[in-house]
């Protein structure tokens, strides 16, 4: 039957005897089951991701560098803080890559008297490769000489040093390894001590509003207006140097940005007709603010998190630069950049390892998070 | 407008106060004696610190100490770096080199990233534009010591074109130039690259946007409006990236300072920091907090003035 006209029913609809009314099939009024698979808004991000080369690859490249962090100084043989003051500043040297002539363990020795060169107890058999120059200096003979620098410091044959040692001796590979763990550990904690106070001041403020948000944001100005250079060498200076006292001296100020974040975030979510309505049916304010808003928040933050990553790393490397890194003996990349840059010169592979290594996992954190924002960017919501 | 710009000052103030305080406690209460002088007798020296007020307890010490910036506008004398002389002077004497080099960082950046950048946007998604794209973002991640460290082995070792470090005695303008191109360039890469990816990310945006179109629809020639829509547009927003690098160009970069020995204010703070000379770490850290915060008045009011809809304030 057609019912025109809705707000006057048909007489023989109105008075329906009750015998004839009977309870409908569930199933007739069951909405259809979709006919393909839901796609969560994280979902489709990470599908985006995935199709995304350069974020991939960066990926990957985070992922091989955490794990050489986590094996290599537990599988090199060596301990970071081992040391053999004979063996200092061993160049490079590789296994497969030495027969090729890089990495082969050997240096080249200027200004040396030709005499000694035949003299087995400073040159030991083998040593000498190949005479580069020989010139005069006065009435000396004197030659520029290649020598296996491995066997010229009586290293046994068959110990590698992939990445050299430092001034004393000890294992480069081993201690720049060791490094990045402490480096990526600093980072880690910073950002997610950084979030943790961020989200629950931004959305205190931005959920609250009014007086409670004039305070807080304009403590969070004041705070804020404390230059991130002064802070940091303030704190370092208070704390000594040390792990814990880097994650809090880069969490003073560092938090700031995300409470800003979520407080917008806040801003543009509390008024829509959803928390209303949660609002309406008596949700208390704290499982409104985490369970109805704060989701919202989480693809700005990510992206945020990611950024805030390679920033850490940096202020890490900086600190140690200026005289305020992790303390001796234990190294961080930092450390291992500063020290290998007062002998860029002579020894130039002791910068170059640290340099790669940083500079690397910079580009990668910066690509992915590139990556993640576009991913995350809702304008993009179930593009291929 | 008025009544914002005063309330950041009033903020300003108060951080300012902050910070004076905060550094004043935090570098006096460390366990490490402020004075020390080998060649003075213990008499000598027990005069000298009654002179600066060591004796006295901590709270009467950090009334001067706000009484001489306040009142006098003095910042006490240097202990170890410089014995004897007014840290303020100090301080002023540095401020050439820093201004001097940031200056020439400025002056380079400032029209390389702004072509960086609208080269790229115009060239969208052809092999300039992703060889540029690949540049700033190597440019930005790589931290310039690396590359301060690379152009030194590069261009002081393997092709020795200039001098290793700052040459602060150069005989002649020319001299001492040629010792600050590679800090300047070591200075400039992050700039560059920075202005380049806000203007490309700009201009790629107005470029697409609808008053470009109506702009083509009026008769102006693709050229005409970019030049006079697009590209005046996207530069409004990239003020707010350049007017911290105005301002900061006292403030200078520690480390680069650092590396190539300049004796500037980045330098001088970290000596400082290492040689303990607490004065003078006091003054400069305040003297890098005022720099900071008049860049964050500047870029506020001028962002106050672009888009006003930022304020404080609302209700539930």
């Amino acid at each position: 039957m057609i019912i025109e006209d809705r707000n006057h029913l048909p007489r023989e609809l109105e008075e329906i005897p009750a015998e004839k009314l009977q309870k409908a099939d569930r199933e007739d009024y069951r909405d259809e089951a979709f006919a393909t698979e839901p796609i969560g808004f994280y979902r489709d991000a990470f599908r985006r991701l995935r199709k995304n080369k350069v974020s991939m690859a960066s990926l990957i490249a985070i992922a091989v560098i955490i794990l050489l962090a986590i094996v290599v100084p537990e599988v090199s043989g060596y301990t970071y803080v081992q040391q053999n003051v004979d063996q200092k500043y061993l160049p490079p040297k590789i296994p497969g890559l030495e027969k090729l002539g890089i990495a082969d363990g050997s240096r080249v020795m200027t200004n040396r008297k030709k005499s000694s060169i035949s003299d087995t107890s400073r040159y030991p058999e083998g040593s000498v490769l190949e005479i580069v120059r020989e010139y005069k200096a006065g009435k000396q003979d004197v030659v520029d000489v290649k020598v296996d620098y491995y066997k010229y410091c009586g290293v046994p044959e068959g110990e590698y040093h992939w990445f050299g040692t430092d001034y004393l001796g000890r294992d480069v590979l081993t201690r720049l390894f060791r490094g990045t763990r402490i480096s990526l550990l600093i980072a880690l904690l910073s950002v997610v001590t950084n979030l943790i106070i961020g989200i629950i001041y931004g959305s205190v403020a931005g959920y609250y509003g009014g007086r409670i948000d004039m305070f807080l944001t304009h403590f969070a100005e004041v705070l804020d207006g404390l230059p991130y250079i002064v802070v940091t060498i303030l704190f370092m200076m208070l704390f000594g140097a040390g792990i814990v006292s880097i994650v809090l001296a880069l969490t003073v100020t560092g938090w700031i940005g995300t409470a800003r974040l979520t407080r917008a975030q806040f801003y543009r979510f509390k008024g829509r007709e959803y928390v209303l309505a949660a609002r309406t049916m008596g949700i208390p304010d704290r499982r409104l603010i985490f369970r109805h808003i704060l989701p919202n928040t989480v693809g700005p933050l990510i992206t945020r998190a990611m950024i805030a990553v390679p920033g850490a790393i940096f202020s890490e490397s900086f600190l140690a630069y200026i005289g305020l890194g992790i303390m001796p003996p234990e190294p961080s990349i930092g450390t291992l950049l500063s020290s290998g840059q007062s002998v860029l010169l002579q020894y130039p592979y002791l910068t170059l390892f640290p340099a790669i290594l940083i500079s690397v996992l910079m580009i990668a954190f910066n690509m992915l998070s590139n990556g993640l924002r576009d991913a995350m960017d809702p304008n993009h919501r179930g593009e291929e | 407008m008025l009544k914002y710009i005063a309330g950041r000052i009033v903020a300003m103030l108060l951080t300012i106060f902050l910070v004076m305080t905060l550094s004043f406690w935090i570098i006096r209460l460390m366990p490490m004696t402020i004075f020390e002088n080998p060649e003075v007798s213990p008499e000598v020296q027990y005069k000298l610190e009654e002179r600066m007020h060591l004796h006295e307890p901590m709270i009467v010490q950090y009334y001067y100490f706000l009484e001489g910036i306040i009142v006098r506008g003095d910042f006490g004398t240097s202990v170890k770096l410089r014995p004897g002389m007014d840290v303020f002077d100090i301080i002023i004497t540095r401020i050439q080199p820093t201004m001097v080099l940031n200056f020439f960082s400025l002056l380079i950046s400032i029209p390389l990233g702004i072509l960086a950048g609208t080269v790229a946007a115009l060239r969208r998604n052809t092999w300039v534009d992703h060889v540029i794209s690949f540049a700033i973002v190597i440019f930005i991640s790589v931290p310039s010591f690396v590359f301060a460290s690379v152009l030194q082995y590069c261009f002081t070792f393997l092709w020795p074109v200039f001098p290793t470090l700052y040459n602060a005695q150069a005989p002649n303008v020319w001299a001492a130039f040629h010792s600050m191109i590679l800090p300047i360039v070591a200075l400039s890469l992050g700039p560059i690259a920075t202005i380049a990816r806000y203007l490309r990310g700009e201009l790629i945006e107005t470029l697409s946007s609808e008053y470009m179109l109506l702009a083509r629809t009026k008769g102006l020639t693709q050229k005409e409006a970019t030049w006079f829509h697009a590209f005046r547009n996207s530069l409004v927003p990239i003020a707010n990236t350049i007017i911290p690098m105005i301002t900061g160009i006292m403030g200078g970069s520690l480390v680069i300072e650092k590396l190539f020995s300049v004796p500037g204010e980045g330098g001088l703070l970290v000596d400082s920091i290492m040689a303990g000379d607490h004065f003078l770490t006091v003054a400069l850290l305040i003297f890098y907090s005022l720099i900071s915060l008049i860049t964050i008045l500047v870029v506020d009011i001028s962002y106050g003035i672009i888009d006003p809809r930022i304020r404080i304030g609302g209700g539930k």
